[in-house]
């Protein structure tokens, strides 16, 4: 039988909200497809037409909450920041986005986004890694500070970030603070690293 | 100013003190430890160690381990040189760890600066600075803290912080409602890195723990834990502020506290009115005349005795940032967070030393100071000491007519008794001994650099002649 677009589009929703759900109750690791097919209403065989993996299913989640933040830092984004701080609302606005799943991600981002891997265990999670550094390198030469950026920053910028991430999801503060503050540290020294002879954003108060 | 120079202030009952010149060597240590390498460049802003008045603390650090020790244990006080020296180092990487040497420094040392000259300078920059805050930053407090951006909670909301404050920064807005209102913002963590700060202190300073007085320090580290704990929610200071606001009810008063809004505050947000004016340094930029700086050194004098002898408290940060001169002759007093209560003992024992004073009853005065400076019986001479610092501190109260602030003298005598109680390693007393010092050199260094007079004595028969009652009531 043939189903219609829209009707896709339900079931992905379907067994993306499930998925969500029963990983924040039962945390990643302890939640089956079974389960999530179960929750959602189809049946697994139809479930893996949609999705692969349950870590698939999780960086979907992410990729989304990711493509959010993009559209939130788009509109908060005046123009006139410096790049200290446009990467800074960048990152926070895809941290507040993913903020829903911090009790269970950490394990999936660990998993689908790790640099020691050679080849991408999950498609999603290097789309993942493109878009977000394609976003950078953007903000990057959007200031002027390199023609293109080079492979150096971006491994640097990518290993900063994740480095965030891995903070981030194990950060038990309120709010995530201390995050915030490892992030405003971190970009300091990235944009820094990029051009010494900036003053940068930090400047003196009366 | 020459030390030849005569005191315009009435001699009669002058604290004096024999303070006897540090050695060659505590001065060459001195000097080898004010060298010690602070990060440089782009990252002293994220360090925020670097300052004069830090590494004048931190020498404080050194003087009193190198005075911890006989001559018998020359190797062991090399070796806790030689710890401090790399935990200096270890400090400069610190993030926020500067307030925190500072008040550590005047727990060891009682006394935060060195010579007259550098007194006002030095304290006019005392306090606690984080890292400025971009807006997009900024904006992620409020989210947290309210729910909202500021742009959704304020008519206007200023981007541009236009002050550093206690462990934040602050901007001005317009409510909706038409008020203007000054904004602080505290940087996220900070309670929580001041704590971790505190702790790696305490490892740091391992090897005063066979030093005598360690037990004393160690009750002044809880001490400033617990204010900078409170400093850290603007609650608390909410709290002080409208406290503050009910001590300077009148409008005779002449000085102005700051109404805060409470929908628009909370543990890291505080909203106020916000108060127009010159700081210090821009007000004596514009030449005032001798009338306006005599004005503003009374109405200096009335905060700090109103605080004093009504609120039972001490304003325990009074650097310059938190004074306002107003363009219609009043000052304005923002910035509670750092506002300590007498406990009713302290309260009591601080009452009875100022009346056994005034009354010259002396055994009286040598029994409350062995009891507030856990002295042993037969340590006479750290109480005749601490008796000079007692009768410096109370002059002002007893020097009839206007007493003028602008006395170089008198401040060379008290930075005199004071090092002479380095020298002889006095830091023992009881913790509230930390603020009240603070109190103390604050306000006057803050009178010296505005050169006003005031019949201070007059004032404060004023002031302590209205019942106390305790701030928190």
């Amino acid at each position: 039988m043939r189903i219609t677009e829209q009707a896709k589009q339900d079931n992905r929703a379907a067994i993306l909200k499930a998925a969500g759900e029963l990983f924040a109750e039962k945390g990643f690791e302890s939640t089956t497809t079974r389960d999530i097919a179960l929750r959602a209403g189809l049946a697994v065989g139809t479930m893996f037409n949609y999705f692969p993996s349950k870590e698939t299913m999780a960086m979907s989640m992410v990729n989304e909450a990711l493509l959010a933040g993009v559209a939130d830092y788009n509109a908060l984004r005046s123009g006139a920041e410096e790049l200290g701080e446009e990467l800074f609302l960048f990152i926070a606005c895809g941290l507040r986005r993913l903020q829903p799943m911090h009790a269970f991600i950490g394990p999936v981002l660990e998993k689908s986004l790790s640099p020691f891997q050679k080849k991408a265990t999950c498609a999603e999670g290097n789309s993942a890694r493109e878009a977000h550094l394609g976003a950078i390198g953007g903000i990057i030469t959007g200031h002027g500070h390199l023609p293109a950026p080079d492979f150096l920053a971006v491994h640097l910028y990518w290993s900063l970030y994740l480095g965030i991430l891995a903070f981030w999801s194990r950060d038990e503060s309120p709010h995530q603070d201390a995050t915030k503050a490892v992030i405003d540290y971190s970009l300091t020294l990235f944009v820094n690293m990029l051009d010494p002879t900036d003053p940068g954003a930090a400047e003196e108060l009366p | 100013m020459s030390p030849a120079q005569p005191s315009p202030n009435p001699g009669n009952h002058k604290a004096r003190c024999d303070a006897k010149p540090l050695t060659a060597e505590e001065l060459e240590l001195f000097a080898r430890l004010s060298r010690q390498q602070i990060p440089t460049g782009a990252l002293t802003r994220l360090w925020a160690v670097g300052s004069t008045q830090a590494r004048i603390s931190m020498t404080y650090l050194a003087a009193w381990l190198r005075s911890g020790f006989s001559d018998q244990e020359e190797k062991e006080r090399l070796r806790g040189e030689a710890h401090l020296a790399a935990g200096l180092k270890l400090l400069a990487t610190m993030g926020y760890l500067r307030g925190a040497v500072m008040k550590v420094g005047q727990i060891l040392a009682n006394l935060p600066e060195v010579v007259p000259e550098e007194i006002a300078e030095t304290l006019g920059a005392l306090h606690f600075e984080a890292q400025p805050m971009h807006y997009a930053m900024v904006r992620e407090v409020f989210l947290d803290e309210l729910g909202h951006a500021p742009e959704a909670i304020f008519a206007e909301f200023d981007k541009k912080a236009f002050a550093a404050a206690s462990l934040g920064q602050v901007h001005r807005a317009r409510l909706r409602s038409g008020e203007e209102v000054a904004v602080k913002v505290q940087y996220p963590h900070m309670a929580r890195t001041i704590k971790a700060d505190l702790a790696n202190l305490r490892f740091l300073l391992k090897p005063l723990t066979r030093a005598r007085d360690w037990q004393c320090l160690r009750e002044g580290l809880r001490d400033v834990e617990e204010m900078l704990g409170r400093e850290a929610d603007y609650r608390q200071e909410a709290q002080f502020c409208r406290a503050a606001g009910q001590l300077f009810a009148a409008e005779a008063d002449g000085v102005v506290i700051p109404k805060v809004y409470e929908q628009f505050s909370s543990r890291k947000i505080l909203t106020m009115d916000y108060l127009p004016g010159l700081h210090l340094k821009d007000f004596l930029a514009t030449d005032p005349p001798q009338a306006a700086r005599d004005h503003y050194a009374e109405l200096l004098a009335t905060v700090s005795l109103r605080f004093y002898y009504r609120g039972h408290c001490l304003f325990a940060d009074p650097h310059p940032g938190n004074f306002l001169f107003m363009p219609d002759g009043r000052l304005g007093v923002v910035d509670f967070g750092c506002t300590r209560e007498f406990t009713e003992r302290e309260w009591q024992l601080q009452s009875d030393l100022e009346e056994a004073f005034f009354a010259g009853d002396t055994p009286t005065i040598r029994r409350l100071i062995a009891e507030t400076c856990y002295l042993d019986p037969g340590e006479d001479d750290l109480s005749d000491t601490l008796s000079c610092a007692l009768a410096w501190q109370l002059e002002p109260m007893i020097s009839e007519g206007l007493f003028d602030w602008s006395d170089g003298e008198f401040f060379r005598r008290g930075v005199a008794i004071y090092g002479e109680l380095i020298r002889k390693r006095l830091t023992r007393g009881m913790p509230h001994y930390i603020w009240t010092n603070r109190f103390l050199f604050g306000f006057r260094a803050i009178s010296y650099r505005l050169r006003g007079r005031n019949a201070f004595a007059e004032r404060h028969r004023l002031e302590k002649g209205s019942a106390g009652r305790d701030l928190s009531a």
